[in-house]
């Protein structure tokens, strides 16, 4: 008991190198009780306040990389979070994600009752949720993340109250999330009942040292496939993303760019995290069931986008398939995971990771600006003649599509080469190539949107479409971004390079 | 492994229990349905119209109040147990606890958590100004109370 303890010596803590977690949860509280003691703030300050907030956190994430490459990675709170780059680059990830949201959402909730302090601080709640997801170093700690992660986006799913879309979509994603994080907590629970600990180090000693080839090991395979599960749900891979196109498309526009970028960043540092940092240990059994789940989600994500009429679904089916790219990579990991060489595989998955976010969020504040003009509509004839009323935004919306179909000078054929070649680097030849087929195919929805916007003529009451500065300027940041991260990506691929040294 | 076979018997039992009983009721139990057993209830007020589909949510604010103070007891209760040997350390973070939800708090009731009764809205300078203006006559505010809606007598017609 502990009340016979004489001493409770409580775990030492290292606030700084935490900041970066404070900052964003400081940020969100903050706003809340700010926002609700004072009167409304002028057009825009909320946005500014968790723009900031974000941008604080990101520089914070930058000040302990460079602590983290040269004194080495190491764990916090007693071996809970784990303070390595692999963190630190999904911080940068998630706070410059939060900070693009956080101008898309400014003009959107002008003069809807969300008009608050609310969105902002869910924003930043989701995005330390995400963190902690990232950093997690204990698969209790990882689950904490995760729920803070997807309780929020529950929130902002359905945030939309003049919109029953939105409210349902809320609903479908709050209903099947809880399931699977039902999934996820019974796989900790049997992968404990195998090892005696919830703590990524110890799993991996306690499995290393316990080799027993005479009992087996049914209850942690068992455990591993639920919290595969429970993973695959959040990643939207494809016998578990159902949801996806419903979520995405009833969600207001700047949440759903959200949830493309940082939820599946987050969900996908988690992956790695279990899977290839945890347990290596079981690599040859987990590793079949990544491969079927990169083809699933590969083929069908891009072959079902082809058939939808509406933009938001066929980017939700999009990144279904996208989804599949970054399997690819977890899967490449999968074969050299827990070796003293890593191999290319985690690298490539952070890499496509930032670039993918960056253009998500961009392709989101074209339908975004589009939608608002058509009254809600974000069917394809809504793009129909954009190039004619706005060749600016026309051409950043190509350059976005472009970049998801992975054609050369963008940012998108860096990322794609990069799970290719991981892939190839550990001869699995088969996926890759299937990886590069379904991509052919994916372009073709790309393509269709693309003759939309360049070839059609817009309708009569054509009304010119307003684009609002920070709208404007998201945009414009992003499709810079993705060209000159395509043309120059040499500095991002130092940076991802560094990741597989992780602390454990 | 082993020692976790009753628990998989004991599962089995179970479905194969509802199963069983599922389709042993629609087999053997007669079958007479009437009025009475059709309605929702059995007893009681018979239901005459739709319930509305918009009511107050009055409550759930104050079951949420009621949450936040339960999961502080739920911290706090082990804490008061033990607090001596869990020293400084138990004091800091279960004050940082108590302060972060002290926010929430004050964000509830900040705002409106506690406003109860008909919906509170800032009052307009221009429903005041309306108040006072000339064109206001006895008539125009004052009803009479009673001849809505009457039949019009013959001899003296109703008041406006």
């Amino acid at each position: 008991m502990l009340a016979q303890v004489d001493t409770f010596v409580g775990p030492e803590v290292n606030w700084f190198a935490l900041s970066p977690l404070i900052a964003l949860v400081a940020g969100a509280l903050l706003m809340m009780l700010a926002g609700a003691l004072t009167p409304r703030w002028p057009n825009g300050l909320y946005a500014l306040a968790c723009a900031t907030t974000a941008g604080t956190a990101g520089a914070l994430a930058m000040v302990q990389w460079d602590d983290i490459t040269d004194n080495g990675p190491t764990t916090l709170v007693a071996g809970a979070v784990a303070f390595d780059t692999f963190s630190m680059f999904v911080t940068i990830l998630i706070c410059v994600s939060i900070i693009l949201v956080a101008m898309l959402a400014d003009d959107y909730l002008r003069g809807t009752p969300n008009d608050g302090p609310e969105i902002y601080a869910l924003l930043l709640t989701a995005g330390a949720g995400g963190v902690v997801m990232a950093s997690a170093n204990d698969l209790i700690v990882l689950f904490l993340g995760l729920e803070t992660l997807s309780l929020a986006l529950y929130v902002l799913a359905a945030s939309n109250r003049r919109s029953n879309r939105s409210g349902e979509s809320g609903i479908k994603y709050f209903v099947l999330g809880g399931f699977a994080s039902a999934f996820f907590l019974y796989g900790i629970a049997l992968v404990y009942g195998a090892t005696g600990t919830t703590n990524i180090s110890e799993m991996v000693v306690a499995l290393q040292n316990t080799v027993d080839l005479e009992t087996p090991d049914g209850l942690a395979l068992a455990g591993v496939a639920l919290l595969l599960v429970g993973l695959g749900f959040k990643v939207a891979a494809v016998p578990f993303h159902i949801w996806t196109p419903d979520v995405y498309q009833g969600a207001p526009s700047p949440v759903t760019a959200f949830m493309a970028s940082v939820a599946k960043a987050a969900a996908f540092a988690a992956m790695l995290r279990v899977l290839v940092i945890a347990l290596p240990f079981y690599r040859d059994d987990w590793r079949p069931v990544i491969w079927v789940l990169a083809l699933l989600s590969l083929l069908v994500g891009s072959v079902v986008a082809v058939v939808q009429t509406d933009v938001k679904r066929m980017l939700a089916y999009s990144s279904i398939s996208h989804a599949g790219f970054l399997l690819v990579g977890v899967e490449a990991a999968g074969h050299t995971a827990g070796e003293l060489d890593p191999g290319s595989g985690m690298s490539a998955v952070m890499l496509y990771l930032m670039l993918y976010s960056v253009m998500v969020i961009g392709s989101f504040a074209v339908v975004l600006v589009v939608q608002r003009h058509a009254g809600g509509d974000s069917s394809i004839e809504a793009f129909r003649g954009l190039s004619m009323r706005r060749p600016a935004i026309a051409t950043a919306f190509t350059v976005f599509l472009l970049a998801q179909a992975g054609v050369p000078f963008t940012s998108g054929f860096i990322a794609k080469f990069g799970v290719i070649q991981a892939a190839v680097d550990v001869d699995s030849y088969a996926i890759a190539v299937i990886a590069m087929v379904s991509a052919v195919i994916a372009a073709f929805v790309y393509l269709r949107i693309m003759l939309t916007v360049w070839t059609g003529t817009p309708a009569e009451n054509s009304e010119p479409i307003r684009v609002p500065l920070a709208v404007g300027v998201t945009i414009a940041g992003a499709a810079v971004f993705t060209l000159f991260a395509g043309i120059i990506p040499g500095w991002l691929i130092d940076a991802t390079d560094t990741v597989t040294q992780y602390a454990r | 492994m082993s020692q976790y076979l009753p628990l998989v018997v004991l599962l089995a039992l179970a479905v194969v229990f509802g199963i069983l009983s599922f389709f042993a009721s629609r087999l053997l139990a007669p079958r007479r349905p009437s009025s009475a057993k059709e309605a929702p209830y059995e007893c009681g007020i018979v239901p005459s119209r739709e319930p509305p589909e918009r009511f107050p949510v009055s409550f759930y604010v104050v079951a949420m109040l009621f949450i936040m103070f339960d999961i502080e007891i739920i911290f706090l209760y082990p804490y008061a147990v033990n607090h001596s040997t869990l020293g400084f350390y138990g004091f800091w973070a279960i004050l940082f606890f108590s302060v972060i939800f002290f926010a929430t708090f004050v964000y509830e009731v900040a705002r409106g958590g506690l406003d109860w009764g008909p919906m509170q809205r800032y009052r307009q300078l221009a429903t005041d100004a309306a108040m006072v203006t000339p064109e206001r006559t006895l008539a125009s505010t004052v009803r009479r109370v009673g001849t809505e809606g009457r039949e019009p007598e013959s001899s003296s017609p109703s008041a406006a």
